[in-house]
Parts: structure tokens; C-alpha cells; sequence
């Protein structure tokens, strides 16, 4: 005798049993459908963000190492990165500008204030943890910079990313810095540095094409200071960066044969929600 | 053959929903083939203890608190002493858990299979794999199923899920879907309007079920056939969302936003209408539509999940997830309707009456609890052996930690002195009886 040809409805089957399998089972199942294979050169460059922002919060310390053993004049310091700021500046506006009329005015009156605030407060700010001993001070600047670097947008739309959180920690990290240097104006020099490194910079950085030769000079840059502090400590350096732009990239690439994503008809369509949420 | 099923789930009466729907229904027409037949879940409100429903069914709301999404806290072992005694007391030939959502459920399953009792599990629903939540769930369901001697899924989209998900040998899987009571979802076209359209519209008003699509159809339609007017039963967050379309608009006066129905009054609100609008982006089986097709109403439905395999072609149209795709059909059904070649009601509830009901249900159920009857439950060795294929070690230690409670309980609670309930004298165990039951829904 034979059978009607199954058919995948819930009313027509009633000659096989429940639990038949039929030879179409599973066939719309898809496998990878909006997969899009990446190079390792495409993984390097995203990667070398990450670099830039390790690179950043290391010079950062490493101004805060020079400020706190007096190695330089803090003047010094205060010129040379406001110059570098006022040509990011100048680039920011030019060369990036999107068009709309920009208020030069508004800019400089937020400079003003942080310049009025931050001289302020910087008395505040260099006794601020007087009674917290350096190591305590220096694990949590550590920690926050670890933070900072976690949750710092660097592009990718990831539920991990927080950009407020990111700056916080940064934040956070910098007044814990500047509460062990020796005098306000120390303080005011370094809070200075670390908004231009953590708020400004990223902003410029955003608008640069990623490329390889940039990386390069930050990298060597922060490499030479670094070796005036501690030669260990540039190897560790070095290290980091070529684990991070070289090896990670290259396990990314390599592991992305075992992606497996599966879809089927059991999946929940996606609609433009009207007002944002789900 | 008489057996004692005991179905295990969080949700049920006084919860409403397609679940407990399919709880009672199934109970009902199984102790009318006589077996015995009772319910475990959790406290409702003042709802604690035993209670007996239509023909005897008994209905045990045990002293749980409720944690999340009307679930049970999943703690898997504190509640062993307590389902243990009503297993025993019951005399349990059969744990049914119903729903991959429900953690009752699943510890009934646990409980019953260290216990040596059978274990058939129904998933109710569909799940993703996208996210880590998903693969989480997912893990979970597996270990659970993995001991479990059956599983019945309510469509081949289910099934095909369900394989995937939790990895179960799909001859251990059984597709055996829904029902509707036609006596009760049957048409009365003297309710509809005669001069205007009516769109029904009976969901949660939630973001799985679509009510963004709707809102936008319902922002479409409108100006477009002055003689369309909207009903909308059911609640839900999202229901701002058509509150605001029906402001800005001013529409008021042709969409009524009823909030939540009882279940007695849905098939009232159904038969107001022309045409039934089903939006969801995901669904295992989609009980509301057969209920809108048994009414006789023509149904316009996303096709996602296992919602083209319900309705046979000429009862349905079946459109993409999108705004136009949906338009279209519902213009289609309109037109349709107006040139008089819609489907006669009476037969819509004939053909459904023939494609959906309880008893055929119940006689495939039976098909799986004697099917698993002849199985070997094992050795607590194989037990744990097949625990262990999710490949979840530290699962293990739960298991053990449950079969130690059952063996230190059998030493101080022992079985021979926890009394044995008695039957509920049921007195017309026959066919037929069914109907009443029905009515007492009703």
C-alpha cells in the first residue's frame, strides 16, 4: 500500500505516525547567512584602535611619571600638548568640518570654564587621597584604565559598549594620578592632559582613516618614552601591542572556519520597531 | 488502559494562555477515556492547595513562590520532598511537563526520572539561537530532556527547533499539535456588521506579537476603506503604541480597544468580525488563528514559525512580516470579502471541526504514553549516564544531590506510611461527557 507523500502541514499526515521524521526535516535550516568573512588585514586595522587607545593611556602615565619625579618643566608639558591640541584643533574643524556653521565662540567659552574650574579645584584635587597609601591609588588607576579600555567605543555596535562609562574610568583614573603629585598647578597640568587624551583625542581619532603607518608612530613615540622609565616595561609594552595587532587578529581570522550560526523558519522576525525598543 | 498522569507546569488556571488552555483541555478528555489525571503548579494568589475542577479534576497549587514571568524560583531540589509525597500519594505512572519556560516542569521531569517514573515533556514554544541568553536556555533544555522518555512538540517547525536546541533524538519526538473547540469557537454572522468591515485583532499587545505592524496597518487602512473598522482585545505593554496611532488619527470612533478578554468572551469579540489579523513574528503553533477560522473569519497572518502549516490554503493568507506584504493581504481578504468569495462560516467550522479537536489530540497522546510505558526506565547508573550526554558534568552533582534527598527521604518519610489518595468517584466516565466539560468553560 502505499502512503500520500508526507507534506510538512499539521492536517494531512494522519497516515504516519507522530513521531515520522520525513527526508525533508530540517531542510530550511541556513547556516552562516549573514556571514561575511574577514581578512586579517581588515582584523589588524580594527585592531590597531584598540593599540591607539593602549598607546594613549600610556602616555598619559608616562606624563604623569615625568610630572611626579620632576623630571620636566610642567609649563613645558602644558605648551607642548595644547599646541598638539590647538593643530587637532585646526584639523578637526577644516578638514573634517561636516558643513554646519560652527561656533568658534562656544568652543572657547567651554575652554574658559574647564580652565577656570580646573584651577580651582586642583587644590582640592592634589590632597584629595592624602591618606590613601600610593599602591591603593595605583591599582585603582590600573583597574579603571582596564575599564576604561573594556568599555571604550571603538566602533563596533556591542551591548558592552558605554561611552560614558569608559570616560568615567578614565576620569577616575586621572584624579587618582593627579592627587599624588606635589603641587595644584601639577594637578591642573595633568587633569588638562587627561581631558585632551580621553575626551578629545578619541574625537579626532574617530574621524582618521584607520591606517597602519599612524599606529607605527604612536607606537615608537610612546615606545622611546617608555624607555627612559623602565626598559622591562617597554618590552611588556611591545609585546602587548604585537599580541594585540598581530596575534589576536590572526586567531580571530583563523577560528572563524568553526562559526556556526543557524537559522530557520523558528526565528523571530525583525520588524523597525516605531519607537526604538523592543 | 488506566494510568495516573500527573502534568506539571507553572502556568494554569487562573493564568490564561495557550498553555493552560492545552493543560485542561488534554486533562479533560483523558479522564474521559478513564484515566486519572492531576495537576501540579504553583500558588495563585490565595489559590493554595488541592482543588478539584470539572469531573474530578484535581489540581494541586502548591506553596511556592512565584520569582519571575509567573516561574517558580529553579532551584531543581527544594521542592523534592513535597512532589515526592504527591508522586507517591498519587500513585504517578506518567510526569507530563509541559512548557520549556516553566521550572516546575522541568523539576518534575528531574524528580520523576530519579524516581523511576516516566517522564513525557510538551514545548509549547520556539526559540532562537542567536544570543547568549538563547544559548543558555537552550543548555538548560538539553540537560533536561536528555533523561526525558518522550517529547511532543505542537508543529514540525517546533520539532525541528526542539531537535536542534536541545538535541533530542527526533524518533523521541512527536508532533502533535493543538485543538480548538469548535462547539464552543462557532459562528454567529448575525453579531457582524452589515454595513462595515470588521478587523479583529485578539493578541498581547507585546513586541513578539507585532504590535508595531499593527500599528502601522491600522495607520494605513484607515484612510484608505472608510468602511474598515478595528476591534482589539488583550493588553500589554505596548498597547501605548495603538493608543497613540488611534489619537493622532482620530480614531477614535473606528478602533475600540477592549484590554484584557476573558476566555468565554473572546469567541463573542471574534464573531463582530470579518476578518482576523494575526501579526506575530514568532509562533509555535498560534492557537488564534484556528480559533478565528473556527468563528468563520477570514485570517490574515504573518508566515513565521509553524503558522503555515496550521490552516490549509483557501481558510488563510499568509503574508511576509512587513507592513506592505500585510497591507496587500488584508486588501486581498477585503476585496475578497466584498466580492462575496469568502469561505461560508459554517463550513470554515465544518473543516476545522475535521482538521482540530481534543479527542484526536488525547488519542495521540495516549499513542505516546503507551509507547513509553513498555520502555526501561534503568539503572541509576544509566540514569546519570544519560544526564551526562549533555556533556554538563557539574550537573551531575545535582542529580546526586537529588537521588541522596529521595533515598534519605524513604528512610524517614517512608513510602509505606504516606496514604494513598483516594479516586475521585467519577460516574459517567464514557464518551460524550465531554461536552460538559466544554460547558463549564463556557
Amino acid at each position: 500500500m502505499t502512503r500520500k507523500p508526507w507534506r510538512k502541514n499539521l492536517y494531512e499526515n494522519q497516515e504516519y505516525p507522530d513521531n515520522y521524521t520525513d527526508n525533508s526535516f530540517l531542510q530550511e535550516l541556513k547556516v552562516n547567512v549573514h556571514f561575511k568573512p574577514i581578512t586579517f588585514r581588515d582584523g589588524a586595522l580594527g585592531a590597531t584602535l584598540v593599540v591607539h587607545e593602549l598607546c594613549t593611556i600610556t602616555a598619559f602615565v608616562l606624563i604623569y611619571v615625568y610630572l611626579y619625579n620632576e623630571w620636566i618643566d610642567p609649563n613645558y608639558i602644558f605648551y607642548w600638548t595644547s599646541s598638539v591640541t590647538m593643530l587637532g584643533f585646526a584639523i578637526y574643524r577644516i578638514k573634517f568640518s561636516t558643513g554646519e556653521k560652527h561656533m568658534f565662540g562656544h568652543d572657547l567659552q567651554t575652554v574658559l570654564i574647564f580652565l577656570v574650574f580646573g584651577q580651582l579645584f586642583s587644590p582640592v584635587l592634589y590632597t584629595l587621597t592624602d591618606t590613601i597609601s600610593t599602591d591603593t591609588i595605583y591599582t585603582m588607576t590600573f583597574l579603571m584604565m582596564l575599564v576604561h579600555l573594556i568599555f571604550f567605543d571603538y566602533g563596533v555596535s556591542a551591548a558592552i559598549v558605554s561611552n560614558s562609562l569608559s570616560l568615567s574610568a578614565a576620569v577616575f583614573a586621572s584624579i587618582c594620578l593627579s592627587s599624588r603629585l606635589t603641587s595644584p598647578y601639577q594637578a591642573f597640568i595633568l587633569m588638562t592632559v587627561s581631558i585632551k587624551c580621553f575626551v578629545l583625542f578619541p574625537l579626532l581619532r574617530n574621524k582618521i582613516k584607520k591606517s597602519f603607518s599612524l599606529t607605527i608612530i604612536f607606537v615608537t613615540l610612546v615606545g622611546y618614552f617608555l624607555l627612559t622609565v623602565s626598559v622591562l616595561m617597554t618590552f611588556i609594552f611591545i609585546f602587548t601591542v604585537v599580541f594585540l595587532n598581530v596575534v589576536c587578529p590572526f586567531l580571530f581570522t583563523k577560528y572563524q572556519e568553526y562559526k556556526d550560526n543557524i537559522y530557520g523558519p523558528w526565528d523571530e522576525a525583525i520588524v523597525q520597531t516605531i519607537d526604538g525598543t523592543e | 488502559m488506566s494510568r495516573t498522569i500527573c502534568m506539571m507546569s507553572d502556568f494554569f488556571y487562573p493564568n490564561m494562555g495557550g498553555v493552560e488552555e492545552h493543560i485542561f483541555n488534554l486533562s479533560q478528555c483523558l479522564l474521559d477515556n478513564g484515566n486519572k489525571v492531576i495537576i501540579v503548579t504553583h500558588s495563585y494568589g490565595k489559590r493554595i492547595g488541592i482543588r478539584y475542577m470539572t469531573n474530578g479534576l484535581k489540581v494541586y497549587y502548591l506553596p511556592i513562590k512565584v520569582v519571575y514571568n509567573q516561574c517558580i524560583l529553579p532551584t531543581l531540589l527544594c521542592n523534592v520532598p513535597l512532589i515526592r509525597y504527591i508522586f507517591i500519594r498519587e500513585n504517578v505512572d506518567i510526569v507530563h511537563g509541559h512548557s520549556a519556560f516553566s521550572a516546575l516542569a522541568h523539576e518534575g521531569l528531574l524528580i520523576g526520572n530519579m524516581m523511576g517514573i516516566k517522564t513525557v515533556f510538551t514545548d509549547h514554544s520556539l526559540f532562537g539561537f542567536a544570543d547568549a541568553s538563547a544559548v543558555i536556555t537552550n543548555k538548560l533544555l538539553e540537560i533536561s530532556l536528555s533523561a526525558c522518555n518522550h517529547c511532543i512538540c505542537v508543529s514540525y517547525t517546533g520539532k525541528e527547533n526542539t531537535v536542534l536546541r536541545a538535541r533530542v533524538n527526533k524518533e523521541r519526538v512527536s508532533v502533535i499539535p493543538n485543538a480548538v473547540d469548535t462547539y464552543m469557537f462557532h459562528p454567529m454572522p448575525y453579531l457582524r456588521s452589515k454595513e462595515n468591515i470588521t478587523i479583529v485583532i485578539v493578541s498581547r499587545l507585546v513586541y513578539r506579537k507585532g504590535v508595531d505592524l499593527m500599528a502601522q496597518i491600522i495607520a494605513e487602512i484607515c484612510p484608505k476603506y472608510a468602511e474598515v473598522n478595528f476591534v482589539i482585545g488583550g493588553d500589554g505593554p505596548k498597547r501605548w503604541l495603538i493608543e497613540e496611532i488611534r489619537e493622532r488619527n482620530g480614531l477614535q470612533h473606528r478602533i475600540s480597544l477592549l484590554g484584557t478578554l476573558e476566555h468565554s468572551q473572546v469567541k463573542n469579540v471574534l464573531n463582530q468580525g470579518h476578518i482576523f489579523l494575526n501579526t506575530s513574528l514568532t509562533e509555535a503553533y498560534c492557537m488564534a488563528i484556528v480559533e478565528a477560522a473556527s468563528c468563520g473569519l477570514l485570517v490574515v497572518s504573518t508566515k513565521v514559525g509553524g503558522i503555515p502549516e496550521v490552516l490549509p490554503e483557501e481558510l488563510i493568507y499568509l503574508t511576509e512580516p512587513t507592513v506592505p506584504a500585510l497591507m496587500e493581504g488584508l486588501e486581498t481578504a477585503i476585496h475578497d470579502l466584498k466580492n462575496g468569495k469568502s469561505v461560508c462560516p459554517y463550513v470554515c467550522n465544518n473543516r476545522i471541526r475535521q482538521l482540530y479537536n481534543w479527542e484526536n489530540v488525547t488519542a495521540r497522546t495516549e499513542i505516546v504514553y503507551d509507547r513509553i510505558f513498555g520502555e526501561k526506565q534503568g539503572t541509576v547508573r544509566e540514569r546519570y549516564e544519560r544526564y551526562l550526554s549533555s556533556g554538563v558534568w557539574p550537573f551531575l552533582a545535582i542529580v546526586s544531590f537529588c537521588h541522596l534527598v529521595l533515598t534519605f527521604l524513604e528512610i524517614f518519610v517512608p513510602r509505606k506510611n504516606i496514604d494513598i489518595a483516594k479516586n475521585f468517584p467519577l460516574k459517567s466516565s464514557k464518551k460524550g461527557s465531554i461536552k460538559n466539560t466544554q460547558n463549564f468553560i463556557k
